[in-house]
Formats: C-alpha cells, sequence, structure tokens
C-alpha cells in the first residue's frame, strides 16, 4: 500500500464520519454564515452613522508651497481624526503620484493643494483643493470633510467659515444676494461665538455653564461638507458599486477567522483517534505512519475548501462583494488559506496532550491571531508602533486578510506581487509547520 | 528451506519511559502456532512488552527476532503487517457498522480492494455479527465490541495475532464465545501471544506461559512446569502465580 492510497482511505473514513452527525454538520456551516451576516450589517451600519471614527490615513501634496499653504498642511496635522503623510521632513510626493498611489490601492485619500492657495485664503475666495479619492471608503470620505474644515478654519485665522458657508450654498443653489446677505449676518454671529469660546464676554454664558463645556464645543459634524474640493474617485474598475469597504472587510475577516474555528475540530483529531484506542491499530498496520498524519490533513482541507466556498457563495447572494469575479484568484487564494488553517490545526493536534489542551489553546490562537490579523476592523487605521506592525504581521491571519482583501477590494489578480507574497508566507507556513508536525507527530503519538 | 520453529524471539529486552524501567529484562520465545499466555500482575510491564513487539514503542534495548530475522517493527511496514492486534481498549470507530470498520482496518492492513469482500465476510464470522453486520458499533453490547474488535485484529491472516486483554469486561457467554473463536484460529494455525489477569482463561487457552513480574521474566513453561517452579504440588496456576510474584497489591503501570 502506498502512501497516497492510505491518505485517502483515512480521509475517506473521516469523511463518512463527518457526514454522520448532520446536526453538527448543519451547526459547523451555519454558524459561520450567521456570524458573517450579523458582523457585515453591523459593521456597515455602525461605521456609516454618526459615531466614533477612527483615524484616516491622507497623503498630501502641496502645490502651493506658500507660507499659508503650509500653515494649512501643518493645521492638517494637527488633526486627531488625521494621519497626514509623508510625515514633516520626509521625502515629498508629487501630485502624480498620489493619484497613482490610489490607483493602485496603495493609499485611499490624496489631498493636492494647489497653486494659487495662499493667495486665494488671503482673497477670502474658493482656494484649488483637489481630493483623490477611493469612492468606495464612504467613512473616511466624511472623515476628510471635518477634517478639511477644521484645518481651514485654522488656516484662515478663524475667518474662513464667512466664505466657505457661502461657498457651500453658492453650490446649493443660493443666489449672490442671499449669499452676500448671509455673510454679513455670518460675521456677527462669528464674532458672537469667539467672544463665548474666549470667554471675553461672560454675559454670553448661562450661570451654570462650565469651562470645560466652551472648550467641547464641536460643530464640525455640521460642517463636513464646507471645504469646497474638487473629487477625483478613482477606484477599480472591476469592483462592483454598491460593495462598501467595511463590507468587504467583513466578509473577508469573517470568512478568513470562521474558518479557523470549523478547523478547530482538526486540532483534537488524533487526540480522540488516540483516546479511543484506533490511534495503536493504525499504526501498527501496514500503512506509512506518516499517511496518517496527512490523511487528516486531507480531510481537514477539504472540509476547509467547502466552508470557504459556502461562505464565499452566501457572500456573493447576500452582499454582492464579486467573490466570483476571478475564480482563479479565489481558488488560489481558498487552496492557500485552507492549508495554512488547517496546518495550524494539525500543529495544535500534534502538540496537545489533551482534547482540553487543544480546544483551548486553539480558540485562544484563533481569537488573538483574528483581532491582530485585521479580521474584525482594518488593523491598518490603528496607528501601530513598529513592533505592533512586527507582531501584527507575524500572525497568519494578516496574510490571510492580505490576499482576500487584495482581491475583493483592490481587485487585484494571483499573479499580483502583493498577493502572491501574501500567499507565500502563508505556504511558508504550511511548511514550517509540516515539518514541526511531523517532528512532534513521531515524539508524542509514534513514539519514535 | 525449512521455517524456523519460534516465530519469534525476545532477547533481553529493555524498555524505561524517562526514568521509570517498566521492562527490565524480558526474554521469551514464541513457537509457530501456539498460543504464548503472557501473565503477570498489574504494571508488570506485559503491555510494554507487547507494543515494543508490535512497534508502537521503539527506542528500547535488546534484540527482536521475527520468523528468523533481526526485527525492527517500528520501521518496518511489511513485517508489521505480519503481526495483528488486538489492544485492551475497543479500537473501532462507534459511529461506523461493523462492516464499515472491517472494511477500513483491511484497507489499511493493506488487503487488496478485490479480497476486501471476503475478508469482511470471514470477520462478522469470527465475530458472530452476521446479523448485525449494517448497525453502528455504537449500538451494540460490550461482549459483541469485544468480538469485532478480535475479528479486526485478524482481519488479514496475521503471521503472529498479539491479544492485551481481550476479555476484559465481557459476561461469561461472551467470554466463552471469544475463547471458541480463539481455539478456531489456533485450529487454523495462527500463532498468538495473549495476556491477561484471568488464570483460568491463561491455563484453558495457552500451551505455554510467560510470568513476568516488575519488568521481568521470572518463569516460561506449561502451567505443570510453572508449578513444579513454584513448588505447588496441586496443580493450580493461581497459587504458583501467587508464590511467584508475591501477595502484595501492586500499581497500575
Amino acid at each position: 500500500m502506498n502512501t497516497w492510497s492510505a491518505a485517502v482511505l483515512i480521509a475517506r473514513k473521516d469523511f463518512s464520519l463527518y457526514r454522520r452527525d448532520r446536526t453538527g454538520l448543519l451547526l459547523g456551516l451555519l454558524l459561520p454564515i450567521v456570524l458573517v451576516a450579523v458582523f457585515g450589517a453591523v459593521m456597515k451600519f455602525a461605521f456609516g452613522g454618526e459615531g466614533g471614527m477612527p483615524r484616516v490615513t491622507i497623503w498630501v501634496c502641496d502645490q502651493d508651497d506658500s507660507a499659508t499653504s503650509q500653515k494649512f498642511v501643518q493645521a492638517l496635522r494637527q488633526v486627531s481624526m488625521l494621519r497626514v503623510l509623508p510625515k514633516a521632513g520626509q521625502e515629498p510626493r508629487t501630485a502624480e503620484q498620489l493619484r497613482q498611489m490610489v490607483r493602485d490601492g496603495e493609499a485611499h485619500h490624496a489631498l493636492i493643494v494647489g497653486k494659487g492657495f495662499g493667495e486665494a485664503l488671503a482673497n477670502a475666495t474658493e482656494p484649488q483643493l483637489t481630493v483623490v479619492r477611493d469612492p468606495g471608503r464612504a467613512m473616511e470620505v466624511r472623515v476628510v470633510g471635518i477634517g478639511l474644515m477644521q484645518a481651514m478654519m485654522s488656516a484662515g485665522d478663524g475667518n474662513s467659515m464667512g466664505w466657505m458657508l457661502g461657498s457651500m450654498m453658492r453650490r446649493n443653489g443660493m443666489s449672490e444676494a442671499g449669499v452676500a446677505r448671509m455673510r454679513s449676518g455670518m460675521e456677527v454671529v462669528q464674532g458672537i461665538i469667539g467672544m463665548f469660546a474666549s470667554g471675553s464676554d461672560p454675559e454670553l454664558r448661562a450661570p451654570d455653564a462650565k469651562s470645560e463645556d466652551v472648550k467641547n464645543i464641536d460643530m464640525s459634524s455640521m460642517f463636513e461638507q464646507l471645504v469646497p474640493v474638487t473629487n477625483e474617485d478613482v477606484s477599480p474598475p472591476a469592483r462592483p458599486k454598491n460593495l462598501a469597504y467595511q463590507l468587504a472587510q467583513s466578509v473577508a475577516g469573517m470568512t478568513v477567522m470562521m474558518l479557523m474555528f470549523g478547523l478547530m475540530a482538526c486540532s483534537s483529531m488524533l487526540l480522540v483517534e488516540r483516546d479511543q484506542g484506533t490511534l495503536r491499530r493504525l499504526l501498527v498496520s501496514r500503512a506509512p505512519r506518516h499517511a496518517l498524519l496527512l490523511g487528516k490533513f486531507l480531510f481537514c482541507f477539504i472540509v476547509g475548501m467547502i466552508q470557504l466556498i459556502v461562505l464565499f457563495a452566501f457572500g456573493e447572494v447576500i452582499f454582492s462583494i464579486g467573490a466570483f469575479r476571478d475564480p482563479l484568484t479565489l481558488l488560489a487564494l481558498a487552496v492557500t488559506w485552507s492549508a495554512a488553517a488547517t496546518s495550524f490545526g494539525i500543529l495544535i493536534s500534534v502538540w496537545a496532550k489533551t482534547t482540553k489542551q487543544a480546544e483551548g489553546l486553539s480558540t485562544l490562537l484563533i481569537l488573538v491571531m483574528a483581532a491582530l490579523g485585521g479580521c474584525w476592523f482594518p488593523i491598518q487605521m490603528a496607528q501601530l508602533p513598529w513592533y505592533g506592525e512586527a507582531i501584527t504581521r507575524s500572525t497568519l491571519t494578516f496574510w490571510a486578510m492580505e490576499g482576500f482583501q487584495g482581491m475583493f477590494w483592490h481587485q487585484k489578480s494571483w499573479t499580483d506581487p502583493v498577493m502572491l507574497r501574501a500567499m507565500a508566507v502563508q505556504w511558508g507556513f504550511v511548511v514550517i509547520a509540516a515539518a514541526l508536525s511531523w517532528r512532534l507527530w513521531r515524539r508524542r503519538f509514534v513514539g519514535t | 528451506m525449512t521455517e524456523p520453529a519460534d516465530l519469534l524471539v525476545v532477547d533481553e529486552l529493555r524498555y524505561a519511559y524517562g526514568e521509570r524501567v517498566a521492562v527490565k529484562s524480558a526474554s521469551l520465545t514464541c513457537r509457530r502456532g501456539e498460543i504464548l499466555g503472557l501473565l503477570g500482575p498489574n504494571g508488570a510491564g506485559k503491555t510494554t512488552l507487547l507494543s515494543c513487539v508490535a512497534g508502537l514503542l521503539s527506542g528500547f534495548e535488546g534484540k527482536l527476532t521475527f520468523d528468523g530475522k533481526p526485527f525492527t517493527p517500528a520501521d518496518d511496514s511489511g513485517g508489521r503487517a505480519r503481526l495483528g492486534l488486538v489492544p485492551q481498549e475497543l479500537a473501532l470507530y462507534a459511529d461506523m457498522t461493523a462492516t464499515e470498520n472491517l472494511e477500513f482496518f483491511a484497507r489499511m492492513q493493506g488487503v487488496a480492494a478485490a479480497d476486501t469482500a471476503a475478508a469482511v465476510q470471514r470477520g462478522l464470522e469470527l465475530a458472530g455479527l452476521l446479523d448485525r453486520a449494517d448497525d453502528r458499533v455504537s449500538t451494540y453490547s460490550g461482549g459483541m465490541k469485544r468480538r469485532l474488535n478480535l475479528a479486526v485484529g485478524d482481519l488479514h491472516n496475521p503471521d503472529l495475532l498479539l491479544l492485551d486483554e481481550p476479555t476484559t469486561g465481557v459476561d461469561p457467554q461472551s467470554r466463552n464465545h471469544l475463547f471458541e473463536c480463539l481455539q478456531r484460529l489456533r485450529e487454523s494455525g495462527r500463532t498468538m501471544i495473549y495476556t491477561s489477569h484471568y488464570m483460568e482463561e491463561v491455563q484453558r487457552l495457552c500451551d505455554r506461559i510467560v510470568i513476568v513480574n516488575e519488568g521481568v521474566v521470572i518463569g516460561v513453561g506449561t502451567t505443570a512446569e510453572l508449578c513444579k517452579l513454584a513448588g505447588s504440588e496441586e496443580g493450580n496456576l493461581e497459587q504458583a502465580f501467587l508464590a511467584m510474584t508475591g501477595r502484595s497489591l501492586r500499581d497500575e503501570s
């Protein structure tokens, strides 16, 4: 008997056993579907609302390079919701470079401060500002709008509100006479707000108002569209129009994480086989001993593939994520992730001495890797120190997410270097995990 | 060329689990066609000895010779295929039927696909389970499971069948059926090593008996020879066993 026929026999036997427990089978498929549906919906609505907003990265090119534009960019850097790149002192990028970065998916927002910015502000007229953006990043669009307004107010020394409001009303159809009347009224209002905020006129405050209340005035949510900008929307042509970033992220994240949970049974299969005594019998049999390990791998790998296909089909039907747009890439990613997740399960299985250990460790590692790898939320938004980045990148889930997000969001093909790197890292793990599993298997189960 | 009379020779075997020496020194021979009883108190090293022979443990000291050739079972899948193991635990898939269990293990033992059906039929007959062949093992009684456990070990007609306390937890009827099965196998020429705590089983079934105590073989022979060795005039194996191994309680292995 050769290794493959023995491995196939083992996998077939395990398959037969797997199908017996219909409730378990149904739950195994239903649980991730329910979670994907719930998380997908929650993320979609939660991030589309007025709730807390994460820091958004925006690349800036200052073509004006005047004192005012520099002050504006500096003010932009002070906005807590934004991370402005390149950092001060780093090499500046040209407008064309930024456009290319957005096209390539390396950036989702870029601001080009046009020539004459300083002069326009001095004359209280509309400056030339262009935002090159990925339109699917709806949440970031709003954050950037608010950030621009805050920076503009700061750079204009408080004199920008009038023309910005005027500009906005003009865009919404107000006549010039109406704009002029509004601006004269605004000047009075602005003066009153200024006196109130600075505390120079105590009569403006309510008797029970505290100084903290004044400092915490936040009218930003009202003014996120105040700054007039020219938007250039850049997105991959094949991406479904209604696909939001958070949705793509949720479906990919939940799929990556739930496959690992789905394969948790892998981590105790050998222990079950040992505890029921069948492992001794199999070890005495004619079958090559490594075929037993390979058979377990085969079974889990196929189950993983089925789970992935079911999940992506569900994601496609309910959310139209474009999962089957590029079947070859999807297949390459699914095979890679299923192999990596299975290797992880098998490694736990040969390491653990009891089923409880195996389940405990699997759960812990899966949840930690899911959080660090970006399955729960876009980890790229977090401002991690270098070691945090290193830890994030050392998780298997990060690379799985890199691949699936590369396909769903950036519409990359499997031949793209980013995708190849993501898959290569996972296959590297498969090889290392296989070598370690083999050693542990021999030491702990075979007794050699 | 004639076959050697001794199918298995164990020469000065020693095995330790870390610091704990389970088998200090074991030498025995198992003759072709005989049932060799391996008798000893709990923790005597019987299962360890059997595991070394079956290739479940390696790194032991000493030498094994099987059918006249040096034998390292852990590394020799061809040699292992000539062994059959009936482990102490019920090594069966409870959610599979008897037929499915027999088919699977037959294939794992290298029985050709074309011969599997015949092997399964033989196994079902040996276990007396022809009428329950398609029921899941989880629905069987303890005795039925024990019989199937034996049948699975003998599926591929092994030259040497290793039985590790195969009657544990069964009622007298099932035990009797198992004995009849083993006697039929002996009549067909099967060589067996049989470990047990039960003196009457060993006395009834085995041609010769090896008594192991604290990892050392302390006596080999027929019941009469062992009784004589222990100074038991009445030919009572239990008395001879207690005389040789002592009356103090033993730890579980």
